[in-house]
């Protein structure tokens, strides 16, 4: 397998690092894989441009940052801006609209993915990154849905566990037909 | 569970986790027996105090937040000679005021772990700047062990071996911690609590009327006897006698100082297990530490891929120096790179070490972030022209 490199990137306070965490907790402690997650972020506590990588492969990782993506996950304007030459030729864009209002050439596959809105209508707005990683579980099958949940479930407090499934099942409904080639 | 309410087996997490840099060092502390834990914040090393804030009270032990570096330094040598096994954690401008605290604990020979996450002056950035302060902060001759890890597993398992390297030669070792890993989550598996070794210190099987405190055999660790029980022993810095008396014949001083420093430097060989990756039939021999060692080893492979004999030579302990194997991993070589993330360094250590047989090329970058493996590569390259 060879490493597979994903940045979730937007603004503080949308949940990108823990949207990585989750993710990599799930790949690493349900499905077995190596994962390095780092991150960056603005000294304000919301608001700054905010940023999280993650490499997965089935060896263990080296180097910590990786100069092209395979994937970006962009739920800012800013950042999506900041951060889309990191883009590999080919790689897959997946961008939020409500938060997305243009969208650079690139070499590669753009999805919109209509979290926030998704979000808004399951009853909070906060869960947009849950929804994202429930589309990437479903059009990726780098996990299972149930490896997700698991995950969440590890880190996530009780009382949002249930927002989370949701956001992450209407994700998983948004995949339906789209299938991403990931993992090479 | 244990009659004092802790269940032991919460020491030690055995299993898979995914898990940032900091709470793997405090995992691995809890795993090899620390029970006291005192420290002043700063970032990054936070995550270590809160974790430990945490857990130590989960399975019994005490956790202090000191009003200041001098307190926590002072609290965790002052537990050590209690017989806690006990650590604390700070970062670069924090380890400053750590120096004086070090260096009464070399001289009353009281074992502790003490972790350093390196940042640069005044923000979370990555360095390795530390390296020499690590070793020659505090004032006096001493030896000392610092253990540099490279990954959240390595936290994990150099913690655990700082405590026994303490516990074994009574004196403090510093983790080296960074920036880059402290604040990264990976892979970390924690093997069951039999799978990991645990030293203790040798505690005296004498009476407080036969018991000599400092009495050891040559380049020795004396036998401990816990404060509180009976020893009276006088814990000085200041020059002191097999039985603790301070006493300033020159005699004396030459003896205690021969002993401090020879118990490490003549066990360098044991203490000192670095790694080799392709050096034996290599012309370029890269020797790094720490998070360094990661892009070097792609760098490594980028090398080998284009017909390159490259090697490396991945260090654990940085302090004491791997003299004798840094020789051996030259011996062949036609070019060493010291490859750091700093001004050039530790690079001085292995020039004097290989003595001009070999040319010693500096591989640094000092602007807050880990060298990418092309960066490394590249100075391969303008090695081997």
């Amino acid at each position: 397998m060879k490493p597979l490199k994903i940045r979730f990137c937007g603004f503080g306070g949308q949940g990108i690092i823990l949207s990585a965490i989750t993710l990599g907790t799930a790949l690493v402690t349900k499905k077995g894989y190596y994962a390095v997650q780092t991150q960056s972020y603005g000294s304000e506590a919301r608001g700054g441009q905010c940023q999280a990588e993650l490499i997965v492969a089935d060896e263990e990782v080296r180097s910590p940052h990786s100069d092209e993506k395979d994937v970006l996950v962009a739920m800012s304007q800013s950042a999506l801006d900041r951060y889309v030459s990191d883009l590999k030729q080919g790689g897959i864009l997946i961008v939020d609209p409500t938060l997305v209002k243009e969208i650079p050439e690139v070499d590669g596959q753009v999805i919109e993915v209509p979290a926030t809105q998704t979000a808004v209508d399951l009853g909070n707005r906060i869960a947009a990154n849950m929804v994202l990683l429930g589309f990437v579980q479903q059009a990726t099958g780098i996990l299972t849905k149930d490896e997700l949940l698991s995950a969440v479930q590890d880190l996530v407090k009780p009382q949002f566990i249930d927002i989370n499934t949701r956001a992450i099942e209407a994700g998983i409904e948004l995949a339906e037909g789209i299938n991403l080639e990931v993992i090479e | 569970m244990a009659s004092d309410g802790s269940n032991p087996q919460s020491r030690v997490l055995t299993g898979v986790h995914f898990m940032l840099g900091n709470y793997a060092t405090s995992e691995g502390a809890l795993a090899a027996g620390c029970d006291f834990f005192a420290g002043y914040p700063i970032t990054p090393a936070n995550e270590i105090s809160e974790r430990m804030s945490q857990r130590l009270p989960e399975v019994g032990g005490t956790f202090i937040q000191g009003e200041d570096e001098l307190f926590s330094i002072y609290a965790v040598t002052g537990a050590s000679i209690a017989g806690a096994k006990a650590m604390t954690a700070t970062a670069s401008a924090g380890y400053n005021h750590f120096q004086e605290g070090i260096g009464y604990a070399v001289a009353v020979e009281a074992p502790c772990v003490i972790v350093d996450v390196q940042r640069c002056r005044g923000e979370n950035f990555a360095t390795q700047a530390d390296v020499m302060q690590m070793r020659w902060g505090t004032d006096g001759d001493y030896e000392i062990i610092v253990l540099a890890p490279s990954s959240i597993q390595e936290l994990f398992e150099y913690t655990v071996r700082a405590f026994n390297l303490a516990e074994e030669y009574r004196t403090p070792v510093i983790v080296a911690s960074e920036t880059t890993i402290a604040l990264m989550r990976e892979r970390l598996d924690i093997p069951t609590a039999e799978e990991i070794e645990i030293v203790n210190r040798k505690y005296t099987d004498l009476s407080p009327d036969e018991y000599k405190p400092f009495a050891a055999p040559e380049y020795g660790v004396p036998d401990f006897a816990p404060l509180g029980e009976g020893y009276g022993t006088i814990y000085s810095i200041n020059p002191h006698d097999e039985e603790g008396s301070i006493d300033w014949d020159p005699d004396v001083y030459e003896r205690m100082y021969d002993r401090l420093t020879g118990k490490i430097a003549k066990n360098r060989d044991v203490i000192c297990q670095p790694r080799s990756f392709a050096v034996d039939d290599a012309d370029i021999v890269l020797i790094a530490y720490g998070s360094e060692v990661r892009p070097a080893l792609d760098a490594v492979q980028m090398a080998r891929d284009e017909g390159i004999a490259a090697g490396l030579l991945k260090l654990d302990a940085v302090w004491p120096v791997p003299e004798e194997q840094i020789k051996k991993a030259t011996a062949k070589a036609k070019e060493v790179i010291s490859v750091e993330m700093n001004i050039g360094k530790y690079a001085n250590e292995i020039e004097r070490v290989v003595a001009g047989r070999v040319p010693v090329h500096r591989c640094t970058k000092n602007r807050g972030i880990i060298h990418s493996p092309e960066e490394i590569y590249r100075s391969i390259k303008e090695v081997w022209k």
